[in-house]
């Protein structure tokens, strides 16, 4: 039963008519002021233009390269920095998780850390990388560590009582425990926390590549920008969006996966 | 008057175009100011009927009427205490109760003095200003039932409202609840699978089949509550031993596991 | 273990993180101070800041541009992204509505809006706003809308029940059962707002701690750098502490 009780779920025909007039007045509207010549078409292509600058994008190259280049230089960085952030964030967070004297060492400078939001180490990324790939790849890490770390961190922290009684009493070493124990018990956690990470860290890619980088959606974007070309930012955002939402797309299957398999075998 | 009338009721569940009958046609009629109870296996479709009287379901056939009017949506004069009490976690006792009274757009001099009334009346002086997480079920329930008794209204509408309680606060709130219904007399739908509870209650009690749930009998127990003076002892484990109390619950049990054995073949 | 013997670990490291840096930035220069400061050169580049000025704005002016800028932007967002909220979580024709549009949009990081708006409004005022008003925009609708879903159907039930409809409902019923998520979702809010506006600042801007960061990078001064993220993280803390006593006010039925 929904929380809208009263409220009958929306015949077919009505829900379709809204979706499409919602989606159609966005696009309309936004066609429509394009189109009236108010605003001048440098600073808003309809939306027809922009597929067609999207197109160009792919053909010619722009600052140096086609847009699938500047693409595949950001998905490089991304990896890079997010899979850095996962080798370091979920060991670290087990062993937070499991050794009380490294919680209590660790925990202080890393709040005070976490504070700093990730894009504020630019400077620090410029000054140490210059443009080349370590910048971006520094920014990346600052922000998908965070999460990472704290999902294992918890998973590990709320294991079940019994599991590690049953561990100690099997006489486990630690590196067994964690390995053996805390990690399969907090895979479910630390998933949700590397879906988390995936999303900050493709953020601050973006926000790196606006600023330290001579290639990628980000860098694109920047061009398009000094360039007064609202269509190339467009693209660029488009490129981003998609990117995003499929990094997403798949760490939610991955996740559902193993809710399914935990839902029959554990609990 | 404010009777409630179920006429020719039916229900019917939809599910991938298959349909499931629920209710298979319930006629009943609830006098004005009678107490009945509604007794039968689970999944028969009793809190559904409570749930229409309320505005909340609706008859697939066939129609709800309280006080000749037919229900078409929930409303202040058919008060309903919920099971799981159903209180605004964010509202004080005061707050909760004064509420619906708020809603119905009473002069603030007036709800003040029913809400004083009715929380001496059901013993939660000094809990005002509590939120609802601060109380016990019991006391989470008293409120519940003020909330609905401080709106005087025509009907009041319980599902299974002790269900979530102890036995010791279930015993006391029973008694609670009949001390309030001589203070204050009101028509009563009550839905419970306490047997004990439904006869000690009602002055009738229905007992349902098993889906699809159609009446399998009425039992009158205000003839035998008046003729056997049941009201002369003030607790309720006196009341359950009169024999007469004794042959009216054993009579009901052996409807109920009627309906449990045809289940079982 | 007793309470007090975590908290002196912590103070012990955060004091032995502190004076390691100060060893090796000094006596034993293993890191290039032309690279990460000594704390002599944080000490000096925080005078400077503070008396003089840097990035044409002494600290204060800077704080202050910032915390208008992200307080003026997520104010705004917070205000039609709850009602948006509401509205799509409430009303299934709304949620028909306006869903395919958000859905569009939402995948967009709010870092990725900054181009955008610089191109539309230039490097002033109201182009970080916009900015800000997309970064907190999408977490305040979504949240909201989460809490409308997950309302209790008996507390619906019971407030319709009890006759409450219109302005009344939003107000006592509909807006506290969503609060504890309405607030999770103005304090991702106001992180991705802080965050965005940093970005925002650092990409061009006349003042604001992010303008202070790009000119310390560029005229490579670490000890500049470092004060300009102290700051960064310490206004980015005091908002959210500010928003978590607020929280706490606001829902007092929770406490305890």
């Amino acid at each position: 039963m929904s929380a809208r009780s009263g409220q009958a779920p929306l015949p077919r025909f009505e829900a379709t008519g809204l979706w499409l007039a919602g989606l159609g007045g966005f696009f309309g509207l936004w066609t429509l002021v394009a189109l009236s010549g108010a605003v001048s078409a440098q600073f808003l292509p309809s939306p027809w233009a922009v597929v067609e600058r999207f197109g160009e994008l792919a053909r010619t190259p722009f600052v140096g390269h086609t847009i699938q280049e500047h693409l595949v230089s950001s998905i490089g960085r991304y990896l890079a920095g997010f899979g850095l952030a996962a080798m370091i964030g979920v060991p670290l967070g087990l062993m937070m998780g499991w050794f009380r004297g490294l919680d209590d060492a660790v925990t202080p400078l890393f709040e005070a850390i976490r504070f700093v939001a990730p894009i504020a180490w630019v400077p620090f990324a410029a000054l140490w990388f210059g443009t080349g790939i370590g910048g971006p790849v520094l920014i990346i890490f600052m922000g998908a560590f965070p999460p990472a770390l704290i999902n294992a961190y918890r998973g590990a922290k709320f294991v079940e009582p019994r599991l590690i009684e049953a561990g100690r009493m099997l006489g486990a070493s630690d590196l067994r425990m964690i390995t053996q124990v805390l990690l399969p018990a907090s895979v479910p956690s630390i998933v949700a926390g590397l879906r988390i990470s995936a999303g900050l860290g493709w953020q601050s890619l973006v926000g790196a590549e606006l600023i330290v980088a001579s290639s990628g959606i980000g860098y694109l974007m920047v061009k398009g920008q000094s360039a007064i070309s609202t269509a190339t930012v467009m693209c660029g955002m488009i490129a981003i969006g998609v990117v995003g939402y499929a990094i997403d797309a798949l760490l939610r299957a991955v996740e559902a996966h193993i809710h399914r398999r935990r839902g029959r075998n554990a609990r | 008057m404010s009777d409630i009338r179920f006429s020719g009721v039916t229900r019917v569940f939809q599910r991938d175009g298959r349909e499931f009958p629920t209710l298979a046609g319930i006629d009943l009629a609830v006098a004005d100011r009678e107490f009945v109870a509604i007794v039968g296996p689970s999944g028969c479709g009793k809190t559904t009927c409570l749930r229409m009287a309320a505005g909340l379901e609706f008859p697939t056939t066939g129609t709800v009427a309280v006080g000749g009017r037919i229900v078409e949506s929930p409303g202040p004069e058919r008060a309903v205490v919920f099971q799981q009490f159903a209180l605004f976690p964010w509202k004080s006792v005061w707050d909760n109760i004064d509420f619906g009274l708020k809603c119905k757009g009473e002069p603030g001099a007036g709800r003040r003095a029913r809400i004083e009334q009715i929380i001496g009346v059901m013993g939660l002086q000094g809990y005002e200003s509590a939120f609802p997480h601060q109380l016990s079920g019991g006391m989470q329930q008293r409120v519940a039932i003020a909330r609905a008794y401080v709106l005087e209204p025509d009907v009041l509408l319980m599902d299974e409202p002790f269900g979530a309680l102890d036995a010791q606060t279930r015993t006391v709130m029973q008694e609670e609840l009949v001390r309030l219904a001589r203070v204050n007399p009101r028509t009563v739908l009550f839905i419970t699978h306490a047997v004990d509870e439904a006869v000690y209650l009602a002055d009738r009690v229905v007992v349902m089949t098993r889906r699809p749930g159609a009446i399998r009998e009425i039992v009158d127990v205000a003839s035998v509550r008046r003729a056997e003076r049941w009201d002369r002892h003030e607790r309720i484990e006196d009341v359950m031993d009169q024999e007469s109390f004794v042959h009216l619950r054993t009579h009901i049990w052996r409807l109920l596991r009627e309906q449990q054995a045809r289940n079982d073949h | 273990m007793q309470p007090g013997h975590s908290a002196a670990i912590g103070v012990a490291t955060v004091v032995l993180a502190l004076a390691l840096w100060a060893l090796f930035t000094t006596a034993i220069p293993w890191i290039d101070t032309a690279r990460f400061p000594a704390p002599a050169d944080v000490w000096a580049a925080l005078t400077q800041i503070t008396v003089q000025g840097y990035a044409d704005a002494r600290l204060w002016r800077h704080v202050a541009q910032s915390s208008v800028l992200v307080l003026t932007g997520f104010a705004t967002a917070c205000t039609v992204g709850v009602a948006l909220g509401l509205a799509m979580g409430w009303s299934r024709r709304a949620e028909a509505l306006l869903n395919p549009v958000f859905l569009l949009l939402r995948p967009i990081p709010p870092l990725a809006w900054i181009p955008l708006a610089i191109v539309w409004l230039g490097l002033g005022d109201a182009a970080k706003v916009l900015v800000i008003f997309m970064a907190a925009f999408v977490p305040a609708v979504i949240n909201t809308y989460t809490g409308v879903r997950a309302m209790e159907p008996q507390i619906v039930e019971a407030s319709s029940m009890l006759g409450a409809r219109g302005p009344r409902f939003v107000r006592e019923v509909l807006v506290p059962a969503a609060a504890p998520h309405i607030f999770t979702g103005l304090r991702l809010s106001l992180q991705a707002s802080w965050t965005t506006l940093v970005a925002a600042e650092l990409v061009g801007a006349l003042y604001g701690l992010g303008q202070v960061l790009n000119n310390a990078a560029q005229d490579i001064y670490p000890g500049m750098i470092l004060v300009g993220m102290v700051f960064v993280g310490l206004c980015g803390g005091l908002m959210t502490a500010v928003l978590g006593w607020v929280e706490r006010r606001a829902m007092p039925w929770r406490a305890a």
